[in-house]
């Protein structure tokens, strides 16, 4: 068995543009002993990938390594390429972050698992019809039906795709499995099948687990140890059940307060996070009953090859003034086009009917222009929403040219921004898209939504790819609108924990169906439906070691 | 109100400062590629010297009556640097000369060639359903149309003029520029930013002006370089099959009077090269820098 060993490693990043080094690792020094599990936890840029790209020596020639990467007794900078060709895949392998870019989408799957067994094991898998057989082998490992062998990536969903590259990860029998964020694109019934089959398998071959994530409860589900990332530095390190609940460092306790406990009533309505979002009047609005926008017997077809597709069936949904009713459901549920039909994107099948201010949603141009005037969607990428050409000053401004609302767009722009919590605003007007982190992008979407002064905001996943610290940021941020401007928001999320955090509602999707709707209180800590109650088991809970030793 | 729109000032010039930086990193990137340079540099002298023409070569050395007393199929020599034709008349001045028409109705016929490919490629990118179904068979059937053929016919219908050879070459070369425009706006109207503002309450317009066309634009630019090069030559392709206008002077109609009287069969080789020569140089020229421009846009063309 093999030793894994980081002894006092820096990773240094020197560009050749003028940008000067850029310190990525900072003096880790880590063990992972043979048969151990241990997750890295951290916020994107904390250089957690790049310290595990260096155990395979995975790293760009613009790195530079300080320290020393041991991997069985062996310094990884000394092998020579032959030796680390060796080393990899057969001693250690790596089930990269993002699968559904990982694999070689013009070839089916089967001959891509076979690939890493003709590079690395041709001793031990001597012929192709050896090397087949082993691949349906371990095709069976991560429950993939020995069908989908023959299968290109796109015809995959997102689990399977995962359980291809940990097949692959798997096909030689390596010691250590290195895991970058294997369930984040994954919802968290999805997750929970993943998290489990990984689980099962280092406990019955005894491979040692090293695992990233940024999330805690996912790392504390399967790994003994945690280490804690932060600019490149190890915060804190130790058994993960005291690190997720006794955590000595503040910024732990930050990291582990941005997943809420389900249930835990000090997270009810209120989104831990260092920099909560003001509620500026005396008397914040609450839940009323006047129904805002409404909809009737909502049905949405798609035509596919395979004939129609139900994708939104026989939806009631009502949400009221100063409401946040969250939309839950694994992906392919159906929440988007929901929302995307409540704006009026989206064709309806006859009998539908969706109502706001109780009027039937306006058809033409005009009306339409008048409507979304009223209610405003935030999609799902913030990233890809803001025309990378234009400054956040013409971005926020755009909806007001487009409604021409022209007085006073200046005061309006500098409002919708402050109102969005993105202060001073004047420090941000001139900057470009690409200037901004994700956290302060979504805040110029959601400004750009404000400056229209909607009554009703449809938020499509608008944390899910944000960093656990502004989660709460943007969350908090929800809440205040609601109690500040009698807002009405329906959140379409992944994520129970979300709708525990802030929503008053929630509705429960599962094939275009609604199979529960009520309130979060009564949902959450009692849910009636199978499928709620499965949604509630697997999503992953902080220091349980659920998972751990577990065959 | 009043108190507020000196800022507003202020925004609208950093607009143009990140606009200003934007240029002189392209200009960078352009001044640093060899061949755009060569390319712009040449285009620059023929440019300089269509322009000034007439300053240094008067009209009056065209006339053949006013020529008589000059050898004819003189070669080139320190006397006659590129040669006299069959009239006595200097080579190099008709070249000047028949720059200007080459070069003026290779721009022009570019410049009509892309308002068209823009507007039909945008329009068949943007507009789903039907009318753009209309719209792409149309750009089809222009695609498939032999453009030199029609061209031909076009010149021959209409009256004869330098406009009638702007019009038929600029009628029948927009429709790849179409496609082109039409692919890039597919893949802009797929973009979140364009669900955006439609979420924001755009129209067509909008979308149109403010989001679709900036980002076609560049690439509309690079293309025009590009098809320069090929409307110089469909011009002398037309002047030489004598469509062009016989009045005026055009390196296509040198080109058709060298074949007229078989030079190159006749070893008066510098009659045939010349107007070759610069047809080929100015191409090359529009070429080169056309391409150094799609490789400014387009990072993924840049050589590593």
């Amino acid at each position: 068995m093999t030793d894994l060993s980081f002894d006092h490693v820096s990773i240094t990043y020197r560009p050749s543009s003028d940008r000067g080094d850029i310190p990525a690792v900072i003096d880790v020094s880590l063990d992972l002993p043979a048969g151990a599990t241990l997750g890295i936890a951290g916020e994107s840029g904390s250089g957690k990938s790049t310290l595990i790209m260096s155990v395979l020596r995975l790293l760009p020639k613009s790195a530079e390594l300080t320290g020393e990467v041991r991997l069985g007794g062996k310094n990884i900078s000394e092998l020579s390429f032959g030796e680390i060709r060796a080393v990899r895949w057969a001693q250690a392998s790596i089930v990269f972050q993002g699968a559904l870019h990982s694999l070689n989408p013009v070839r089916p799957v089967d001959s891509q698992i076979i690939e890493a067994l003709e590079h690395h094991a041709k001793d031990t898998w001597t012929t192709p019809e050896k090397r087949r057989a082993r691949m349906l082998e371990l095709l069976g490992e991560v429950d993939l039906d020995p069908q989908k062998a023959e299968a290109y990536p796109h015809e995959l969903s997102g689990g399977q795709k995962q359980r291809v590259m940990i097949a692959m990860a798997l096909a030689c029998e390596p010691d250590i499995i290195i895991a970058d964020e294997p369930t984040t694109a994954l919802d968290v019934i999805v997750q929970n099948q993943i998290l489990e089959g990984l689980a099962r398998l280092v406990a019955e071959r005894g491979i040692s687990l090293l695992m990233i994530s940024h999330d805690l409860a996912v790392l504390s589900a399967v790994c003994e140890n945690l280490a804690i990332m932060r600019y490149g530095q190890l915060v804190e390190y130790g058994p993960s059940d005291r690190v997720c609940l006794q955590p000595a460092e503040d910024y732990t306790k930050q990291l582990a307060g941005a997943f809420p406990q389900i249930g835990d009533p000090g997270s009810r309505m209120n989104p831990r996070t260092l920099k909560p979002a003001e509620v500026r009047v005396n008397e914040p609005y609450e839940m009323t009953d006047e129904v805002v926008l409404e909809a009737k017997n909502l049905n949405v077809s798609f035509d596919t090859q395979n004939g129609t597709e139900r994708a939104v069936r026989d939806v009631d949904l009502a949400l009221r003034k100063a409401e946040i009713l969250a939309v839950v459901g694994q992906s392919g549920s159906g929440k988007t086009t929901l929302a995307r039909s409540l704006l009026g994107l989206q064709e309806t099948a006859p009998g539908s009917q969706i109502e706001f201010l109780g009027r039937p949603l306006p058809t033409r141009a005009k009306g339409l222009r008048t409507f979304r005037r009223q209610v405003q969607m935030i999609l799902q990428d913030p990233a890809g929403s803001l025309n990378p050409k234009r400054n956040v000053y013409e971005a926020v401004a755009e909806g007001l040219r487009v409604q021409r609302i022209s007085d006073d767009e200046y005061g309006r722009v500098i409002a919708a921004l402050e109102a969005a919590e993105l202060t001073p605003a004047q420090d941000y007007l001139e900057s470009i898209p690409q200037e901004l982190s994700g956290g302060q992008r979504q805040r110029v979407v959601i400004a750009g939504a404000l400056a229209l002064n909607p009554g009703v905001l449809i938020a499509d996943e608008p944390v899910a790819s944000l960093d656990a610290s502004v989660r709460g940021e943007i969350l908090s941020l929800f809440l205040a609108l609601k109690k500040n401007l009698a807002m009405s928001a329906l959140i379409i999320t992944h994520d129970l924990g979300l709708a525990w955090n802030i929503a008053d509602t929630v509705a429960v999707m599962k094939a275009g169906e609604i199979v529960e709707y009520g309130s979060v209180d009564s949902v959450l800590a009692d849910p009636q439906h199978p499928y709620t109650q499965e949604l509630l088991a697997a999503v992953p809970r902080l220091g349980s070691q659920r998972l751990v030793g577990r065959a | 109100m009043s108190a507020s729109s000196p800022t507003v000032v202020d925004t609208a010039k950093l607009v143009r400062d990140r606009r200003r930086a934007e240029v002189t990193k392209n200009w960078y990137l352009f001044r640093s590629d060899v061949s755009a340079m060569v390319g712009a540099g040449v285009l620059i002298v023929f440019i300089l010297m269509a322009i000034f023409t007439p300053l240094i070569a008067n009209e009056s050395m065209l006339d053949v009556t006013q020529q008589l007393d000059v050898a004819r199929y003189a070669p080139p020599s320190l006397e006659h640097p590129l040669g006299t034709d069959n009239l006595g008349r200097e080579l190099w001045v008709r070249i000047l000369w028949g720059s200007r028409v080459s070069i003026l109705v290779g721009v022009a016929a570019t410049l009509m060639s892309m308002v068209i490919g823009t507007i039909m490629g945008l329009s068949a990118g943007h507009f789903t359903g039907f009318f753009g179904a209309v719209v792409m068979r149309f750009i089809d059937f222009f695609l498939v149309l032999p453009s030199l053929l029609l061209a031909i016919v076009l010149s021959s219908v209409l009256e004869r003029g330098v406009f009638t050879i702007v019009v038929a070459i600029g009628l029948t070369s927009w429709a790849s520029t179409a496609r082109i425009v039409r692919s890039q706006t597919l893949s802009v109207e797929s973009r979140l930013y364009i669900e955006r503002a439609r979420i924001l309450g755009a129209g067509h317009r909008h979308i149109l002006f403010k989001h679709l066309l900036p980002a076609v634009m560049p690439l509309v630019l690079a293309n025009t370089t590009l098809t320069v090069g090929t409307a110089i030559i469909a011009e002398s392709t037309l002047a030489f099959l004598g469509l062009g206008d016989t009045n005026k002077e055009s390196w296509g109609t040198i080109l058709k009077n060298s074949m007229d009287i078989s030079a190159a069969t006749a070893g008066y080789w510098w009659y045939v090269l010349t107007p070759g020569i610069a047809i080929l140089l100015v191409v090359l020229a529009f070429t080169m820098v056309g391409r150094a421009l799609e490789a400014i846009i387009n990072p993924a063309l840049r050589s590593r």
